[in-house]
């Protein structure tokens, strides 16, 4: 009869960590300073180093014209107020860390950069959560928007976001003038992710100061190859891959605006978007994402349960 | 550890009489060693290479076919633990609990939602696979009674879960010719169960709480004349099953440990969380996965993320290029140029036949990429353009030379009328946008 069977771990690589956030004594004003990634197991194996448990991120932002109207209309006014949403957000919603997004500078022709330093300040002002913030998406505005972040953060040890292959230099600059961190997206490729980091690196962004984002496609639109693609990523690092072994964030941001949830039956689209949410973001954290982000507030009491159960009562240093 | 083709090879008969249906014994042996064919197709081999081949070309996992009928289904015959090894072969089955403590109208509610729920995605039907009648009552009329309850409305694959034998026997008098599938085997039963699974010839699920004493008792239930066997780590956690799963697979997949070498089966609504349970099941080897209801929303989210983790990560789902008709085009309707990624494909034609105009599509081949991902790649160009108005024979189908493109290819637009001689006209990103563009844009 077979002796004590027991889970086959053959790894011996491990996952760097990266602070977000700082407190008054650190600095900063957030509430907490979150570590996250680190260990050398498969997530929720158990094992003698697993890592620590995935945190949940909750997305906003400052032009609510360009959100899911299901978020819009759940939330009412409050989204015309970043300052305000924010608030909220972190005392009802309850997540481990807020990501905020500069929709505002994605209309044609933008240039009121004074603005989103004030933006990003009032967020702070008005939350304590440790704050990852998302810039703009046009090279022509990168560098001002992403200097405007960094500034309005400085001391705040936040998480800038996205850097991408043809563009990572003005996030880079920003994160490295004022002590951030910076996520790197690549498009759901093992050796493009590796790539990015390499170049990120180069350019002098520590390996603790990065966290890799594999892009995650929304439930029944890709989300098949970004699953892979993240457990491919922690395996590569756990195999002894460095420039693979930093934490991942998943978020998928297209969920809310495919057909399935977007068409839904009125009386259902709020649970529909929940659910893509949730099963989207537990399999993630499953996959191997140290960072999971929702934007329907609903989300994220299932979804901690999840993580709560995954990660068990034996699950290791927290 | 699995034979390679060629020692396969020099164990088989070398008639090449093709009577397994291969070509040649050479063949065959690939086959095998692929894990793609059964050795027991040949029917000449000697007693000795059937027992080492037997053993080593058989699957890590069993393959077990649950229910009768158009809706049953075959779980397990798996080989790897990661999807991107190569690919997961039989998606989990989902079937929805029912107790005999309920009314027969209440039993029946919930299986004709399972019978006629579906859910189109990318041209195929995703459904709910059956219904898992508990025992509660401890008494095996009520038992029987709501097995019958269920037979009287659907042909669908059963679970029967009740803990006493005499229980057991009295649902499977009703349905057991159906193959249902028997749960469950524990350390007090298993020689009533295994007996019940050798006389009706159904599946049978083990249960027990560790892994030890689950291979203990797979071996016993093998010896005792079980057909075939799932098995039931009996999980209360999330962190708990994920664990055991885990290493059941592994040690399954690398024959260390060939005795839990069985599919998986998983009780979510024991856990108190159920969608979370059921994502994890489905991402992590469960093979039969039981729930409560769902509602439409946890159903279509299931069923989504199932299609997407059981999707073969080598070969995107795809369609054949050339050129589709949505409705009855004639000679002056238009034409809607996009990629031949199935997902692409059937959203887009979604819309068209929403519109309630007839128009042609040509679709080219874009390795199965989406307009996107295609563009992005260079898979999507000019020239692969104007071939396929050319191979297709288009042009003998319309009177005109306007192509839609997809809004998305925007920037290929100079290129294609270059390259084509057709005028371009750029469609909107959003498939969803064709109707409004087409009553804007094309009645001109
Ligand atoms: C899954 C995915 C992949 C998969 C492939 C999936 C596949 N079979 O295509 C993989 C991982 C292989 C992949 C690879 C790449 N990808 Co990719 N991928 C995606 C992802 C997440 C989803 C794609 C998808 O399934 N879309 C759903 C289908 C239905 O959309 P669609 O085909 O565009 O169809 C819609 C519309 O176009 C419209 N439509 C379709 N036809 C027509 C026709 C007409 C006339 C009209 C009017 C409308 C219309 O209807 C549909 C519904 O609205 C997208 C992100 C995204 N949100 O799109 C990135 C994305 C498309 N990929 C991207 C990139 C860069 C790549 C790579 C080039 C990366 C690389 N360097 O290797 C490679 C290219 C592949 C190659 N080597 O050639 C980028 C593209 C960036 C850009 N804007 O140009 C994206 C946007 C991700 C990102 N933000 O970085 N990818
Ligand atoms: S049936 Fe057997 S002997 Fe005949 S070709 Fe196939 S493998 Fe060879």
């Amino acid at each position: 009869m077979p002796m004590k069977v027991d889970i086959i771990s053959e790894w011996t690589g491990e996952i760097g960590e990266v602070t977000i956030g700082a407190t008054k004594k650190e600095g900063g004003s957030r509430c907490a300073a979150i570590v996250i990634g680190g260990g050398s197991g498969f997530p929720f194996l158990g094992g003698s180093a697993p890592g620590r448990k995935p945190l949940i991120a909750f997305e906003f932002c400052d032009d609510p014209k360009l959100w899911s109207p299901i978020v819009t209309e759940f939330e009412g006014d409050v989204v015309n107020d970043a300052g305000a949403w924010a608030a909220r957000a972190e005392e009802r919603h309850r997540p481990d860390l807020l990501r905020f997004y500069l929709t505002s500078t994605r209309r044609r022709g933008f240039q009121e950069f004074s603005q989103v330093g004030r933006s990003v300040e009032e967020v702070l002002e008005r939350s304590t959560l440790p704050l990852i913030v998302e810039g703009s998406i046009d090279p022509a505005i990168d560098s001002e928007t992403f200097l405007r972040c960094g500034e309005a953060g400085e001391g705040e040890r936040l998480l800038l976001g996205t850097a991408e292959e043809g563009r990572y230099r003005s996030v880079a600059a920003a994160a490295m003038a004022y002590g951030h961190s910076v996520i790197a997206q690549s498009p759901i490729d093992v050796n493009l992710a590796k790539q990015l980091n390499i170049l990120l690196r180069e350019t002098g962004v520590p390996h603790d100061r990065i966290v890799i984002d594999p892009y995650t496609g929304a439930l029944g639109y890709g989300f098949e190859y970004s699953y892979s693609a993240m457990e491919r990523i922690r395996y590569a690092a756990l195999k002894g891959d460095e420039d693979l072994a930093m934490p991942m964030i998943s978020s998928a941001i297209d969920s809310l605006n495919i057909k399935e949830v977007r068409e839904a039956d009125p009386g259902q689209r709020g649970e529909m978007a929940v659910k893509w949410e949730l099963y989207t973001a537990v399999s993630s954290a499953i996959a191997g994402a140290s960072v999971v982000c929702v934007r329907h507030p609903d989300t994220i009491v299932p979804l901690r349960s999840a993580i709560d159960s995954l990660w068990g009562k034996t699950g290791g240093g927290d | 550890m699995a034979l390679k083709a060629l020692d396969i090879y020099k164990l088989l008969p070398k008639k090449n009489c093709k009577e397994c249906g291969e070509p040649t014994c050479l063949t065959f042996a690939m086959k095998l060693a692929a894990g793609k064919a059964d050795i027991e197709k040949c029917p000449y081999l000697d007693e000795e290479a059937s027992r080492i081949l037997g053993a080593s070309t058989k699957p890590p996992i069993q393959r077990v076919k649950i229910g009768v009928g158009e809706r049953s289904f075959a779980v397990g015959d798996e080989f790897v633990q990661f999807r991107h090894e190569k690919t997961f072969n039989h998606q989990p089955g989902i079937l929805v609990a029912v107790s005999d403590l309920w009314p027969d109208d209440r039993i029946q509610d919930v299986v004709r939602e399972v019978r006629d729920g579906v859910l189109v995605r990318i041209g195929t039907d995703l459904r709910l696979d059956g219904i898992a009648i508990r025992c509660e009552s401890g008494s095996a009329e009520e038992f029987s009674r709501a097995v019958a309850a269920v037979e009287a409305k659907a042909d669908l694959p059963e679970v029967l879960m009740a803990a006493d034998p005499g229980v057991m026997e009295a649902g499977l008098s009703v349905c057991g010719a159906f193959r249902p599938l028997i749960y469950a085997a524990t350390d007090e039963n298993y020689q009533g169960m295994c007996a019940l699974a050798g006389k009706f010839g159904c599946p049978l699920t083990i249960r027990a709480e560790s892994l030890e004493s689950l291979a203990k008792l797979s071996a016993l239930a093998a010896k005792e004349g079980a057909p075939a066997l799932l098995i039931d780590p009996s999980a209360t956690t999330l962190s708990d099953y994920i664990k055991k799963a885990t290493a059941i697979r592994q040690n399954a997949v690398s024959k260390t440990v060939p005795d839990l070498g069985y599919p998986i089966f998983f009780d979510t609504t024991v856990t108190g969380m159920q969608d979370a349970a059921l994502a994890l099941g489905v991402d992590k080897y469960a093979s039969v996965l039981v729930c409560d209801r769902l509602s439409i929303p946890s159903r279509n989210a299931l069923l989504t993320l199932r299609q997407n983790i059981y999707t073969d990560p080598q070969k995107p789902i795809q369609m054949n290029p050339g050129i589709y008709r949505v409705g009855e085009p004639v000679r002056d309707s238009p034409v809607f140029l996009s990629v031949n990624f199935s997902l692409t494909y059937f959203t887009l034609q979604g819309y068209l036949e929403a519109s309630g105009v007839p128009c042609y599509m040509l679709v080219v081949d874009t390795e199965g990429y989406s307009v996107l991902t295609a563009v992005a790649g260079g898979k999507l160009n000019e020239t692969l353009v104007a071939e396929s108005i050319k191979k297709t024979g288009l042009e003998s189908e319309v009177d005109h030379r306007t192509l839609i493109i997809p809004g998305y290819a925007a920037p290929l637009s100079g290129k294609i009328e270059d390259e084509s001689g057709w005028k371009v006209l750029v469609g909107p990103r959003d498939a969803a946008g064709v109707a409004e563009f087409l009553e804007k844009e094309w009645k001109k």
